[in-house]
């Protein structure tokens, strides 16, 4: 099936390289190390990623154990409560310590569902889930599907929340980028995500909150 | 230092002035310079509509006269006409002769200001002028030969000259050779803008190293009645206080 | 105002200039986007090495595509995606249409992406009777505006906010209102029930990484990972350009196209897709196909000049930067990709026949040159193209003739320092007409030429 297409697609590109002649202003070389920096220490990384995720309209919150997480989680749904994007309707990803973080706030809510359908999720006001690793030089999350289903509750409800442990911080793009491929396959899905959803196709002017989250918390877990 | 005098077509029909000034400054600075008479012009303006074998044709000419020379160094008051010679090697590519020959002419081509600076080292050659200033980098000067602190470097020490740096001085003049005939709308709306900055930097004069961009820019504010004259960095360090 | 053509390049630039609102856009836009991509670009001490190291990695992958692309499509194939070739727009349209309609797709949510610009597939889907939405913003609102984009990456432009707020009004019987934040959240609202009843969804590719069959979307708005995400269906159409050998590539190629873009350091998002998902319970779709699309690239590999054409990745900088196009816009250009970047390769996708003016709508600058992030040199690109179209006999006669008395004349010494003659060559070439003097005066010519004045000097 469609093989025809492939050998005229590929024969045109070999034919069409066979006259060309390498153009000697641009010598090619192969070698592409990863740019790392200097190794920093963990505190400097949550510093770091604390502030570039700030720059960027995010917010974070840094917790030293799983029930300091959990007050911090009170917090932010407890305030949030207060405001128009409600959180009484909170969607969980399914990693186990989500629960068990859940169970430990003190929180008065509606509906808690943990991995909702694609028509449910629509309905939810905040997404919990965690992050697997996250990149200190941009205040970036990475979250790998493996190893959680989140790509909905990290995306569709109008707030997310991240949990991410801080012992995931890498500094550099590159290493997080060499994480994923460390293993024998590279997810099906991994998602990066800098900060709440923004546009600025209407006259450049920057709207924060579009298709994806309007608000995005992460809470860093320092604890050992 | 001998050096031979390579004045552009342009400058030798339509602003001789700046070859004067240019061979003052050359020898102000204790060059000796040569002209030769032979030269015509460098071929720019086929190579930069599509008439290549009309280019080439020009430029083995330029470059078998030039290559007669004894002096050190070919010197040109055109940015855009040296960077064209730079060039010759890509209308060559495929002539291994012609370019080895054209590789050798490039070496030696410069642009005024960069061979003062660059290659003689001197960055006052004695002027003076009294008045506000500012500076246009003229395209191929800038991004092709890299002229950018060169030029400035000069002006700095021309005595009585207030400099000023021009808001967005590398930005086009909308010339571009043949585009100013094609396109002579586009080639206005882009001039404006330049004209504007001017008009914002409350100067004299407006310097430029190509004569091109010159009359694009004088001739629109001397359309527009405007007090401030253009001037060839070639005219500027030629004068002196007796203006 | 829209569809407009290519061979009418003059006309088209000309009502631009003269459309007020569209100029006073163009110029904030310009202007914003060149500012932060230079600040962008300063932030990072090490830019011009991964210029260099990004093109570096694209001459690579170009030299030797088949290779690349094969091994993207092995791996790709490998983890569960179908992937389809497709020579040209026609058969990439019918492809995807076929996929479509045999799935009895009726709601297709898309994000943006150029390519599908380019082989105009909204249209073919439409007539194929299924309601394409576009989701992107800029994409929506010129979608509801029945235009084409202006800008590769900022496709509503040259719409101000009054003009967005009353299509808004007209098309979604939105209150009045030019707040941003307010056409944003109807946008958002409008378009959330179109995801979840999406039976497909399409986007583009940024990058095709060979080694691991991943594909890699950006985006700031989270459209795409609602595309990609909610959709039974994924369709992902990629120019075979789009490939890269490594993900180790992604290091380069992910800090030079947001900063060269719109001046971040990432986008909001970046979605690694490869191939389907491997447990039935995980989240996502179904069915992965990737569509290639040739369409006149691999052509251009003939020649090193063009060939680089092939490096680009669709950032925008070239288009920020250029004086023309900061004057007359995307759609003077009458192509899918305006700007510099589409001066030089829309008539290599489309043929000179019809594009003959892209290629002398340019002044030549270099400014474009200087923030390709790979280092594309478009204006060599632009002298080619102009050799291939005197070299083919497709510009103007009279003046191939003006060129060949400038060759005689600058060959002959006598011919030359006939002062007049040449002056008055100089004068047509450069010329006297009224396309000189209708804004600008002349200067005198002079009695006596340079040569003559070098007796006096010597």
């Amino acid at each position: 099936m469609n093989n025809a297409a492939r050998e005229a697609i590929l024969g045109s590109i070999r034919s069409n390289l066979s006259r060309s002649v390498p153009d000697e202003t641009n010598p090619v070389h192969l070698e592409n190390p990863v740019i790392l920096s200097k190794k920093v220490s963990s505190a400097t990384l949550v510093d770091l990623f604390k502030s570039n995720l700030e720059s960027v309209n995010g917010h974070c919150i840094i917790a030293d154990s799983e029930p300091g997480v959990a007050r911090a989680l009170t917090t932010i749904i407890s305030n949030l409560q207060t405001t128009n994007l409600r959180a009484q309707r909170i969607a969980l990803s399914d990693t186990p310590s989500m629960e068990r973080i859940m169970y430990m706030t003190d929180l008065d809510i509606e509906e808690l569902t943990i991995t909702p359908s694609a028509t449910e999720i629509f309905s939810f006001d905040v997404g919990i889930s965690s992050a697997q690793a996250a990149i200190a030089e941009t205040g970036t999350l990475v979250l790998d599907s493996t190893y959680e289903r989140h790509r909905l509750v990290s995306l569709v409800p109008p707030v997310h929340i991240a949990i991410v442990d801080a012992s995931r911080i890498v500094e550099t793009l590159g290493e997080a980028l060499a994480l994923l491929r460390k293993d024998n396959e590279i997810s099906p899905a991994v998602t990066f995500i800098t900060g709440p959803s923004r546009t600025a196709d209407i006259e450049l002017t920057l709207a924060i909150g579009v298709h994806g989250p309007q608000e995005l918390y992460v809470i860093i877990n320092g604890s050992r | 230092m001998k050096v031979s005098l390579f004045v552009t077509c342009l400058v030798d029909q339509l602003w001789t002035s700046i070859g004067v000034s240019s061979v003052e400054v050359l020898r102000r600075v204790g060059c000796e310079v040569e002209f030769d008479q032979r030269q015509t012009c460098c071929a720019q303006p086929a190579y930069n509509t599509g008439y290549l074998d009309e280019a080439r044709q020009v430029a083995r000419r330029f470059i078998s006269i030039f290559e007669e020379s004894h002096a050190e160094a070919i010197v040109s008051p055109s940015g855009s006409c040296t960077a064209m010679v730079h060039h010759y090697p890509q209308l060559f590519a495929d002539d291994p002769e012609w370019l080895s020959r054209s590789k050798s002419i490039a070496a030696k081509t410069h642009e005024l200001s960069s061979f003062l600076v660059r290659v003689l080292k001197v960055e006052d050659v004695g002027a003076s002028w009294s008045g506000r200033l500012t500076w246009h980098d003229a395209c191929h000067g800038l991004r092709d030969l890299n002229l950018k602190s060169e030029p400035r470097t000069l002006i700095r020490n021309v005595r009585g000259a207030e400099f000023v740096e021009l808001e967005h001085a590398d930005a086009c003049c909308g010339f571009g050779g043949t585009f100013s005939v094609k396109y002579p709308e586009i080639s206005l709306a882009i001039l404006d803008q330049k004209i504007e900055a001017i008009e914002r930097a409350g100067v004299q004069a407006v310097v430029s190293g190509d004569a091109s961009c010159l009359m694009q820019i004088g001739g629109r504010l001397s359309r527009k009645g405007s007090k401030v004259r253009v001037m060839h960095l070639a005219e500027l360090l030629a004068a002196d206080s007796r203006g | 105002m829209n569809h407009l053509s290519s061979e009418t390049f003059r006309e088209n630039a000309r009502a631009a200039l003269a459309d007020v609102h569209l100029r006073g856009a163009l110029k904030n836009a310009t202007s914003l986007f060149g500012e932060r991509r230079r600040e962008a670009a300063a932030s990072l001490p090490n830019w011009e090495e991964l210029r260099s190291r990004a093109r570096a990695i694209k001459d690579e992958a170009l030299l030797h595509l088949d290779r690349y692309l094969e091994e993207f499509v092995r791996n790709a194939e490998s983890r569960g995606a179908r992937v389809h070739w497709a020579r040209d727009a026609a058969e990439a349209n019918t492809i995807i249409c076929r996929l479509a309609t045999e799935r009895d797709a009726r709601i297709i949510v898309k994000s943006k992406s150029m390519t599908t610009e380019e082989t105009h597939l909204n249209d073919a889907l439409e007539a194929a009777g299924m309601q394409v939405v576009e989701t992107d913003l800029g994409e929506y609102i010129i979608q509801l505006a029945h235009e084409t984009p202006s800008h590769i990456i900022a496709p509503a432009i040259h719409k101000t906010r009054g003009q967005i707020a009353e299509l808004f009004t007209a098309e979604l019987g939105m209150p009045p209102t030019d707040d941003v934040a307010q056409l944003t959240s109807t946008a958002r609202a409008t378009l959330r029930d179109r995801f979840a009843a999406a039976d497909v969804g399409i986007s583009g590719v940024n990058f095709g990484i060979a080694e691991t069959g991943t594909i890699v979307i950006v985006e700031n708005e989270g459209n795409i990972r609602l595309t990609t995400s909610l959709p039974r269906v994924h369709i992902a159409v990629m120019g075979i350009e789009k490939v890269v050998p490594s993900f180790a590539d992604l290091d380069v190629f992910l800090k030079l196209l947001p900063r060269s873009g719109t001046g971040q350091r990432l986008t909001t998002y970046q979605s690694f897709i490869t191939g389907t998902k491997r447990r039935a319970t995980d989240e996502g779709p179904e069915e992965l196909h990737i569509v290639l699309l040739d369409n006149g690239r691999s052509r251009m590999l003939a020649h090193p000049v063009t060939r680089q054409s092939l490096a680009c990745i669709r950032c925008g900088a070239c288009l920020n930067a250029c004086p023309v196009y900061q004057q007359v816009g995307g759609h003077a250009y009458g192509s899918v990709y305006p700007g510099p970047i589409g001066a030089v390769i829309t008539p290599q996708l489309m043929g000179i026949e019809k594009t003959s003016q892209l290629p002398y709508a340019s002044s030549l600058c270099g400014a474009c040159r200087e923030v390709c992030p790979v280092k594309i040199d478009i204006p060599r690109l632009l002298l080619h193209l102009r050799g291939e179209i005197t070299a083919q006999r497709k510009g103007s006669a009279a003046e191939r003739l003006a060129f060949k008395l400038w060759a005689r004349v600058m060959m002959s010494p006598l011919l030359y320092r006939t002062s007049s003659i040449a002056g008055r060559l100089l004068q047509h070439i450069i010329p006297i007409s009224r396309a000189w003097t209708s804004g600008r005066d002349l200067r005198p010519i002079e009695s006596q030429s340079f040569h003559d004045r070098w007796k006096t000097l010597q």
